[in-house]
C-alpha cells in the first residue's frame, strides 16, 4: 500500500480543492496520468501520478478542501516507489508487447529476384506499354536493354496472330491479384465474419433516385447510430479506434481485379460530391489511374456486386475495418401490404461484420438504420 | 633531501552557523545594510523560482530542471560580485547569478521548456553548457580575449565539483596559470555529481588545492555564508582584472534538492543528510542575522514573500503564453547564411508546420 | 519467464555474462549504487562487488582510456557513456586506440571493449542528449557498430557484443528503452553480428532501417499493408560492418528501397547503404532509392523535437512515391 500526499502545487499556498476526479477507486493507472483537477486560489492544476498502480481509494470528494501534505490518494502496490528511472527527460512506457512476429536472420531467401533491366529499359517498356518479363535479355549479365524491348515491339506485332497452342501456362499471380489471395487468407485467418442478410423495401422510392449515393448516405447515418461498426480493430494488441469521419471504401471491378479507392469523410459530402467521387474513381480504377493514397484509410467498405448478379453474400471484411456492407441485385417481388398482394421492388443487403469488435446488437441495429433511412428516403 | 615547496588553503567564514560574524568578518559588512539585503532579497527571489519550477515541472508545464536549492548563497553572490564588464560563464544550475545579469526569469523557464530562445540573453554572458567542464575551455580562451584586447574585465568560470575531474577543467586552469588569464573558476563543490558523492569523486583533500598544481592560489569557502562567498569573489575579480592574477575558489554547500527532477536520489543519498545540513542553510542564516541586526521583521518577510510570489507568477505566465518556434526555425541558426543545398529540406519543414501549427 | 522493455534485456545479459566470465568489468558515470540512470546496471553493484562495478569519477576520455588500458591487459570491460551526446571527450581514444590495437601491435594487443550509451531523441530532454551520430563511428576502420531495437534484440546483440574479440559501439536507442515488453529467456544464447535481420517478409518495397525508427517502419509497413503495398522491413542491427548481401538480395527481390535513418541526411549511413545498392542492384532498380531521414539540422530542443525524428507518414509517403514507378 502507497499513500500519494498532495504536493505542494507551486502556489506557495497551504490547501487546494478538488474540482474534478479523473479516476475512480478501483482503477489502475499509469505513471504521469492525470488523476485529478485541483484548483487553488489562483489556477486550476492537474496532478499527475507518480506511481503505477491500483487505486483503493480517494481521499476526498469534488469540492473538497485537501491541505498541501495530507493524503490524496493511495494505492495498492508491491513497488516501493514507482522508479521512474531517468535523469533528464522522460521515457515512454506503456504494456504493449513487442512483437517480432516471425524474425529471420539475414535474408528471406523466397521468390527468384525480380527482371534485371537497365533503367532506360524500363522506361522505354512503361512507355510501350511493354510486360518486361515477356522480354529476351541479351545486355551483359542478362540484362534487358532498351534495344531488346524495340525488338519485342516489333516481334510481337508480327506474331500476333501465330500463336495456336492450346496448352495453359501456368502464371505467378501479379499487382493487384495477388495482393487479393494474400489479402483474402489473411482475412480469414484473423476475422471472425458474421453476415446478416435482409431485404430493404425501395417500392417507395421515386423514380431515377440514385441508389448508390442513398446507401452511401445511409452508412453514414448508420455509423453515427452504430459507431463500433465505423471503427479499426487491432487483433493482435486487442485495441480498437472508433471513428468519427466516416471514410467509406467504394468497391470497384474492373479488368485488373478489385480495387477499393476511399471516399473520404462521406459525413461531410453532399448528394452531387458523392455521386461526382463514385463517377471518378469508376473512371479512374478503369485507366488505372487512381492513386494509392485513394486506396487507403477506409473505415468501412459498399460492395454493390448486384450492378452485375447476386442477391445475398457472405461479402469479406479486410482488417483492420469490421464491416463491410454488401447490396445484391434489385428485383421486382410479390409482397403482402395490408393484407393484399402488390408488386414491389426489393434490394437484397448482407451485412458481415467481425464479431471479435462488434456485437450482433450493435450489427442488427446498424443494418436496421441503413434498412430505415433507405425506406424513408425521398 | 629538501622540501621544495610547500602550500596553504585558506578557508573563509565571515558568517557562521549561528548567523554570527567571524572575527576576520571585514569591517564594513556590518555596516553594508543595502548590499546585505539586496544578497537577501535574491536569494528568496530565487528560491521561491526554483521552487515553482519544480512544481512546473510536475505538472508537465516544464522539461527536465535542475533545482539550485540549498544551493542560493553561491550562485546569489557571485552574481552580486560580478561587476557589469565581466564576462560569465555558467554550467547549468546557474539561476541565482544570470537574474543579476539582465536574463528574466521567463528565460531560464524558456531554456528548460524546451525553447532555443531561452539562451538569448542581454548580455555578453555565456549560454548553459550541458557537457560538464568543456565550458571552462571557453572560458579562459575569452579571457585570452580579454587581455589580448587589453579589456578591463575579468572573466568567471562556474562548474560543479563533479566538474573537476574532467580533463578539461585541468586543462583551463592550466592554461590560465601559465598565460596569467584574468579568470576566476568558482566550484559550487555540492557533495554529489549526480549520484557520486564528493569523497567518491577525487583523493584530494580540497578541490581548491586544485589550483596548486595549476601555478596559482586556491581557497575554500563556506558556500552556506552569502557573505564569504560575496567577498571573497569580489577579491578574486579584482585581481583577476586588475594584475591577470586567476584563482580557484571552492564553495562548500550542499544539494538540497535530487540533481534534476528526473532524478531519484533516495536511491543513493544517505536518510537524514539533507535534514541535517538544511541546518546550515544560506537564507535562513542570513535572515537571523539581518532580525538580529534590526534589519529585518516577519512584516518584511511576508511582503517580501507577497511580491516574490507576484515576480514568479509573471514570469510562468509569459513563459507559459509564448508561441512555439516555427519548424523552419530549425535552419535559420545553422550557418549566417543558409547554403541553398538545404533551402529544400527547409520548405518541407514548412508543410509540415501547416499541419502542425495551423 | 518474464516480459522484459529493453533496458531490462540489457540489463539481464550485463549480469548473465559478468557471472559467466569473471574477466568482464562494467563501468560509467553513476552505474554502480545508482544502476545507472535508465537502470541499465541495477542489481549488478550487489551482486558482483564494487571492484567489478565501478562508479568512475565525472570524466569520458578517462572511461574510454581506461577501457582501452584494461582490455589490453586481459579484461573484458563494458565501459557506460551517460548519453551519447558526451561520448565525444572519449574520441580521441576511441578512434586513435581501441580502434587502432590490434592493427599497431599486429595483433599482440588487442582491444575487446564494449562502450554502450543510450542515444537518439524523442526523451524530451535538454539539448545534447538527443545525438544519432553512428556514422562517426560507421566511418572508423577497426569498429564494430551495433545497435539493437528490441529487447531480444538487444539481449542477443549485446551478449555477442561482449564476446567479440574486437572494440564494439554498442548504442541503445533511448527512446525505445521502456516503451514494450517482449519474453526474453535468460538462456546466454548470443545473436549473430554483421548480420540483417528481415522483420517483415514483403514484395513491393524494401524497408532498410535500425534502432528507434523500427518502430516507425513497421507501423508504416502495417499501415501499407492496408493499401495492398507489401513492405519488406529490414533491421541492419550491426550498422558496421554492413551486410549489404540481405539488403541486396532484398531490392533484387522488390526493385524499390526505403532508407530510414534519425541520424541528419548527409553523410548519414543510409549514404553508404544506397551508393551501394546503386553500384550492385541498378539494374533491378524500378525506381530511384530513396532516405527518410532526420533534417540536416542540430536536433531541435523539447519543444520542436518530435517534427525532427522522421514520422511514419514521411515513410509512409516516400514508399507511396516509389511505386508510381510501376
Amino acid at each position: 500500500m502507497k499513500i500519494f500526499h498532495l504536493p505542494d502545487l507551486g502556489e506557495g499556498l497551504a490547501e487546494a480543492e478538488i474540482r474534478e476526479w479523473y479516476v475512480n477507486e478501483g482503477d489502475v493507472v499509469k505513471v504521469d496520468q492525470p488523476l485529478v483537477s485541483m484548483e487553488t486560489a489562483k489556477a486550476v492544476v492537474d496532478v499527475p501520478s507518480p506511481y503505477a498502480g491500483k487505486i483503493t481509494q480517494l481521499h476526498g470528494k469534488a469540492n473538497e478542501i485537501i491541505k498541501t501534505g495530507a493524503p490524496l490518494i493511495t494505492y495498492e502496490t508491491d513497488e516501493v516507489v514507482a522508479d521512474k528511472g531517468s535523469v533528464v527527460g522522460k521515457l515512454e512506457t506503456s504494456e504493449k508487447k513487442w512483437d517480432d512476429g516471425d524474425v529471420i536472420i539475414g535474408g528471406t531467401k523466397t521468390r527468384a529476384p525480380a527482371i534485371k533491366a537497365m533503367p532506360a529499359a524500363r522506361v522505354l517498356a512503361q512507355q510501350l506499354n511493354v510486360d518486361l518479363s515477356q522480354v529476351t535479355a541479351t545486355g551483359p549479365q542478362g540484362l534487358i536493354t532498351a534495344d531488346d524491348v524495340k525488338r519485342f515491339m516489333e516481334n510481337s506485332n508480327e506474331n500476333k496472330s501465330s500463336s495456336t497452342q492450346l496448352t495453359g501456362q501456368t502464371e505467378a499471380l501479379r499487382g493487384v491479384r495477388r495482393v487479393m489471395a494474400q489479402t483474402m487468407a489473411q482475412s480469414h485467418r484473423e476475422v471472425v465474419p458474421v453476415t446478416i442478410v435482409e431485404d430493404v423495401d425501395l417500392t417507395d422510392l421515386p423514380p431515377k433516385s440514385d441508389i448508390t449515393v442513398l446507401v452511401l448516405k445511409a452508412i453514414v447515418a448508420a455509423a453515427k447510430a452504430e459507431p463500433a461498426l465505423n471503427t479499426w480493430f487491432d487483433g493482435k494488441s486487442l485495441e480498437r479506434k472508433v471513428f468519427d469521419e466516416v471514410h467509406i471504401g467504394l468497391a470497384v471491378d474492373s479488368t485488373e481485379g478489385l480495387f477499393v479507392p476511399v471516399i473520404k469523410n462521406a459525413e461531410a459530402k453532399s448528394d452531387q460530391e458523392l455521386r461526382q467521387m463514385v463517377d471518378e474513381y469508376k473512371k479512374s480504377v478503369s485507366a488505372r489511374t487512381v492513386a494509392a493514397k485513394d486506396l487507403q484509410g477506409a473505415t468501412i467498405t459498399l460492395s454493390n456486386f448486384g450492378m452485375i448478379a447476386g442477391r445475398y453474400a457472405t461479402p469479406i471484411i479486410v482488417p483492420p475495418a469490421v464491416a463491410i456492407l454488401g447490396c445484391g441485385r434489385s428485383r421486382d417481388v410479390v409482397m403482402p401490404r395490408n393484407g393484399q398482394m402488390v408488386i414491389g421492388r426489393i434490394m437484397p443487403l448482407s451485412l458481415t461484420f467481425d464479431h471479435r469488435a462488434v456485437t450482433g446488437g450493435e450489427a442488427t441495429r446498424f443494418l436496421g438504420t441503413v434498412i430505415q433511412q433507405l425506406q424513408s428516403a425521398k | 633531501m629538501k622540501i621544495i615547496d610547500r602550500f596553504e588553503v585558506p578557508y573563509y567564514q565571515y558568517l557562521n552557523e549561528e548567523s554570527q560574524l567571524t572575527d576576520d568578518a571585514p569591517q564594513q559588512v556590518a555596516k553594508d545594510s543595502n548590499t546585505l539585503l539586496n544578497l537577501y532579497r535574491t536569494m528568496v527571489l530565487v528560491r521561491t523560482m526554483d521552487t515553482k519550477a519544480v512544481a512546473l515541472q510536475r505538472t508537465g508545464k516544464l522539461g527536465t530542471y535542475p533545482s539550485t536549492r540549498g544551493q542560493e548563497a553561491v550562485f546569489v553572490g557571485v552574481g552580486n560580485a560580478l561587476a557589469k564588464e565581466d564576462i560569465f560563464v555558467p554550467y547549468y544550475r546557474d539561476m541565482g547569478t544570470l537574474l543579476q545579469r539582465g536574463v528574466k526569469l521567463s528565460q531560464i523557464l524558456q531554456y528548460w521548456g524546451g525553447d532555443e530562445r531561452g539562451n538569448c540573453y542581454n548580455s555578453e554572458d555565456f549560454p548553459y553548457s550541458v557537457p560538464i567542464g568543456s565550458q571552462s575551455l571557453h572560458a579562459a580562451g575569452a579571457a585570452y580575449a580579454v587581455k589580448f584586447r587589453k579589456e578591463n574585465r575579468a572573466v568567471l568560470s562556474m562548474f560543479g565539483e563533479g566538474a573537476t575531474s574532467q580533463g578539461d577543467v585541468y586543462e583551463a586552469m592550466n592554461v590560465a596559470g601559465i598565460w596569467k588569464l584574468p579568470i576566476v573558476f568558482v566550484v559550487c563543490n555540492n557533495q554529489w555529481a549526480i549520484s557520486v558523492s564528493r569523497q567518491a569523486q577525487t583523493a584530494a583533500h580540497s578541490i581548491a588545492q586544485k589550483a596548486i598544481a595549476a601555478g596559482f592560489s586556491g581557497e575554500q569557502i563556506d558556500g552556506n555564508d552569502i557573505i564569504a562567498v560575496q567577498h571573497r569573489t569580489v577579491e578574486a575579480l579584482h585581481a583577476a582584472r586588475e594584475k591577470g592574477e586567476p584563482r580557484l575558489l571552492e564553495m562548500v554547500c550542499y544539494r538540497q534538492h535530487d540533481h534534476t527532477t528526473a532524478d531519484d536520489a533516495s536511491r543513493y543519498e544517505p536518510k537524514n543528510m539533507r535534514e541535517q545540513e538544511w541546518k546550515k542553510e544560506p537564507i535562513a542564516r542570513l535572515r537571523r542575522y539581518l532580525e538580529q541586526s534590526g534589519l529585518w521583521s516577519e512584516k518584511e518577510e511576508e511582503i517580501l514573500q507577497a511580491e516574490c510570489a507576484v515576480k514568479v507568477d509573471e514570469a510562468v505566465k509569459e513563459y507559459l503564453s509564448v508561441e512555439p518556434q516555427p519548424l523552419e526555425s530549425m535552419f535559420d541558426y545553422l550557418y549566417a547564411s543558409l547554403p541553398d543545398i538545404y533551402k529544400t529540406q527547409r520548405d518541407m519543414l514548412k508543410d509540415v508546420e501547416i499541419v502542425a501549427h495551423g | 519467464m518474464a516480459e522484459i522493455t529493453l533496458v531490462e534485456a540489457v540489463n539481464q545479459a550485463l549480469a548473465y555474462e559478468m557471472e559467466a566470465n569473471p574477466d568482464v568489468i562494467v563501468m560509467g558515470e553513476d552505474i554502480a549504487k545508482n544502476g545507472g540512470v535508465f537502470r541499465a546496471t541495477v542489481g549488478l553493484l550487489d551482486k558482483f562487488g564494487a571492484e567489478r562495478v565501478l562508479d568512475t569519477p565525472l570524466a569520458e576520455s578517462m572511461i574510454a582510456g581506461l577501457a582501452v588500458g584494461m582490455a589490453a591487459r586481459g579484461l573484458k570491460p563494458v565501459a557506460e557513456f551517460q548519453f551519447m551526446g558526451f561520448i565525444y571527450p572519449a574520441m580521441d581514444e576511441i578512434i586513435n586506440h581501441a580502434s587502432r590495437m590490434r592493427n599497431r601491435t599486429r595483433g599482440r594487443l588487442t582491444c575487446p571493449v564494449v562502450f554502450r550509451t543510450p542515444y537518439g531523441a524523442g526523451i524530451h530532454a535538454p539539448e545534447h542528449h538527443s545525438e544519432s551520430t553512428e556514422a562517426y563511428f560507421a566511418h572508423t576502420p577497426g569498429l564494430r557498430v551495433v545497435v539493437p531495437s528490441s529487447p531480444s534484440r538487444a539481449y542477443g546483440l549485446l551478449l555477442a557484443s561482449i564476446r567479440d574479440p574486437d572494440p564494439v559501439i554498442f548504442l541503445e536507442p533511448s527512446r525505445l528503452y521502456r516503451y514494450a515488453k517482449q519474453e526474453v529467456k535468460n538462456d546466454g544464447k548470443a545473436l549473430p553480428l554483421d548480420v540483417c535481420f528481415t522483420l517483415r517478409s514483403g514484395d513491393d518495397v524494401t524497408l532498410v532501417t535500425w534502432g528507434a525508427m523500427v518502430k516507425e517502419t513497421l507501423a508504416a509497413a502495417q499501415s501499407l499493408e492496408a493499401a495492398g503495398i507489401s513492405a519488406e522491413v529490414i533491421d541492419v542491427a550491426t550498422i558496421k560492418p554492413l551486410d549489404m548481401d540481405t539488403i541486396l538480395a532484398s531490392v533484387e527481390k522488390t526493385g524499390r528501397c526505403v532508407v530510414i535513418h534519425e541520424a541528419p541526411l548527409t553523410c548519414g549511413v543510409g549514404a553508404e547503404i544506397l551508393a551501394q545498392i546503386v553500384e550492385k542492384a541498378l539494374f533491378s532498380l524500378k525506381a530511384p532509392p530513396e532516405r527518410v531521414t532526420g533534417f540536416d539540422t542540430i536536433v531541435p530542443y523539447a519543444r520542436l523535437e518530435k517534427y525532427y525524428i522522421p514520422s511514419e507518414k514521411r515513410i509512409i509517403d516516400a514508399v507511396n512515391r516509389l511505386m508510381e514507378f510501376a
